[in-house]
């Protein structure tokens, strides 16, 4: 219909009708309202933005920690081991036999023995000072033992527990030995530590989809004259829905993007002084950023936020009836 | 060409606006809608562009029935319809000349035919050099204008205006009328809301008198 050039000055644009529907083919002029909106509404744009840098913040930092602790008690868990004694002593041919069956168990990452005379030079070791007590011992009186390291998510009591009973039916295991008490507390941290994580992510998680969301209603309130007058002169529901959008998802990419700027640069800086003030040197701490798939997650999180955000407060607003 | 058959409307609080209306303005008609304050010319130009729905009766808008019209519609409706506002409803953040584009950007028009129609309509209305202004910027006439420039832009079926005239001075009101008067020329029906006798009186046209929700006389003033 606006192909047709006015002839005169009273030349009537071809009328629209009930039946006229129009395709909006034209992402370009929705995004350019969407931009134009940012333009006209600059105050209101940063203020959302700054409320999804923040939010966006907040949970990456929680992530971080979380990571970062979690990564530090993967690491002792390193200490959780099962010791097996055998019922007889053991020719070289009949240990390489035991430990194919025992590294064929689910759940066994790597398979170590120790010999007699290395029990007993770790028991020298232990005694540090007082050797002398062992002089004269053979080294035959203490047993020789085959050290289990358990796969990473093998480590918890229950686990750990399930996997003795299924050593013990190996023909050949006499006594095991797992340090049930030490496994049982350290268990109950790792449990405390997930319950922890989960009930305050997921705390923060809904104060952050709450305060931006709330911010969002906020900035389309403020544009509730806009919304009222686009539906005045017959704009359908998308039409006016989706330049707000448009304009959500920038707002949400350009603050989760600030935000992970932000803590990048936090990061760094803490490197680089982490030694001076804390007397450790990160990197052998094992201090790690957050990985790829985290940084992209957390950016969509501010994508989705600053879309859904924008859908859910227009609901209120666009309505035909004025 | 508007109807509406005994048509009833009350607002939430139980208050009566509109008591048994029965009307036809037909297509091409020039019509004032007056009565003292409170009489429900606003609420009967509401049921027009289907700002409101009748709790009673029928209201037919060229032909569709605005109490069966499905929601998705009334978009639709909306674009055959153009409404002056009493508070004209015109965006101060943005310039006359994007105020007056809302009404075709909706329409899916072309930024180039958009910039040529809303030009014309602007100096039909003597407002081609305010064109860049912010509404805030105008006096209370040019405001006006621009409310019937966006009204207008699309060469609707169907005028609405609420108290065009409201608080302006002779010669902008003159001014007001001819482009009423101008645009019923052009085809299009008008509908006007005002308690203002002078206008009324000076321009012989039909006028309807409403009083407390109900017609009190309908003048069919033929010029
Ligand atoms: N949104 C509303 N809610 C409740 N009552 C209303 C509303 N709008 C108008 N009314 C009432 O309806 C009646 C008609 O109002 P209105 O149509 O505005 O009259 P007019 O335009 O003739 O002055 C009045 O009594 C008014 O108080
Ligand atoms: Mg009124």
């Amino acid at each position: 219909m606006a192909k047709s050039k006015p002839a005169n000055k009273y030349a009537a644009a071809k009328r629209p009708t009930l039946s006229d529907e129009r395709k909006f083919g034209r992402l370009g002029y929705f995004v350019g309202r969407a931009v134009t909106n940012i333009r006209q509404n600059v105050l209101i744009n940063v203020l959302t933005v700054v409320t999804i840098t923040f939010a966006i913040l907040l949970v990456s930092l929680f992530l971080l920690v979380y990571v970062n602790l979690q990564g530090a008690v993967d690491t002792f868990s390193e200490k959780v081991q099962v010791t097996a004694y055998f019922d007889n002593e053991l020719t070289p041919a009949e240990f390489a036999a035991l430990k194919d069956r025992i590294v064929g168990l689910s759940g066994v990452d790597r398979v170590s023995y120790v010999s007699k005379d290395d029990a007993m030079r770790r028991f020298r070791d232990r005694l540090e000072g007082q050797e002398s007590i062992l002089e004269g011992v053979p080294s035959e009186v203490l047993p020789s033992s085959i050290e289990i390291t358990l796969k990473r998510s093998q480590r918890s009591s229950a686990a750990v527990e399930a996997f003795v009973k299924r050593l013990k039916t190996v023909s050949g295991i006499g006594e095991v030995q797992y340090g049930e008490e030490w496994l049982r507390r350290f268990s109950t941290f790792m449990d405390f530590m997930r319950i922890t994580g989960i009930v305050l992510g997921g705390f923060i998680l809904l104060a952050v989809v709450f305060i931006v969301s709330n911010t969002i209603k906020l900035t389309i309130f403020a544009r509730k004259d806009e919304l009222e007058v686009l539906s005045l002169v017959g704009a359908t529901r998308l039409f006016i829905k989706i330049p707000f959008m448009i304009e959500g998802v920038l707002q949400g990419a350009t603050g989760s993007a600030l935000a992970l700027a932000i803590l990048g640069g936090c990061y760094l800086v803490f490197l680089r002084n982490a030694g001076n003030f804390l007397s450790l040197n990160p990197v052998t701490a094992g201090i790690t950023f957050l990985p790829v798939e985290y940084l992209g997650g957390l950016f969509c999180g501010g994508v989705l936020l600053g879309f859904f955000g924008s859908l859910v407060s227009l609901k209120r607003f666009v309505s035909t009836d004025s | 060409m508007i109807q509406l058959h005994n048509v009833f409307l009350t607002y939430h609080k139980e208050q009566t606006a509109l008591d048994g209306v029965n009307l036809r303005i037909p297509k091409g008609d020039f019509v004032f809608l007056t009565g003292p304050s409170g009489a429900g010319k606003s609420t009967l130009l509401k049921l027009f562009y289907a700002a409101l729905r009748p709790t009673r009766g029928q209201v037919v808008i060229d032909g569709k029935n605005v109490n069966r019209l499905p929601e998705g519609q009334i978009p639709y409706l909306r674009r055959m319809v153009g409404v002056v506002f009493q508070d004209f409803k015109l965006l101060p953040n943005r310039t006359v000349q994007e105020n007056v584009a809302i009404t075709l950007e909706v329409l899916g028009w072309g930024q180039k035919d958009i910039g040529k129609r809303v030009y014309h309509t602007l100096k039909q209305m003597g407002l081609e050099h305010k064109m860049n202004s912010t509404p805030l910027r105008l006096s209370g006439g040019e405001q006006q204008r621009v409310a019937l420039a966006r009204a207008l832009v699309n060469e609707p079926r169907i005028l609405l205006a609420d108290e065009p005239t409201g608080n302006l001075d002779d010669a902008n009101k003159e001014q007001i009328l001819n482009l009423l008067k101008e645009a019923n020329i052009r085809g299009t029906t008008v509908v006007v809301a005002t308690h203002d006798r002078r206008l009324i009186d000076t321009s012989h046209r039909r006028v309807i008198v409403l009083d407390k929700g109900q017609i009190v006389e309908d003048s069919h003033g033929q010029e």
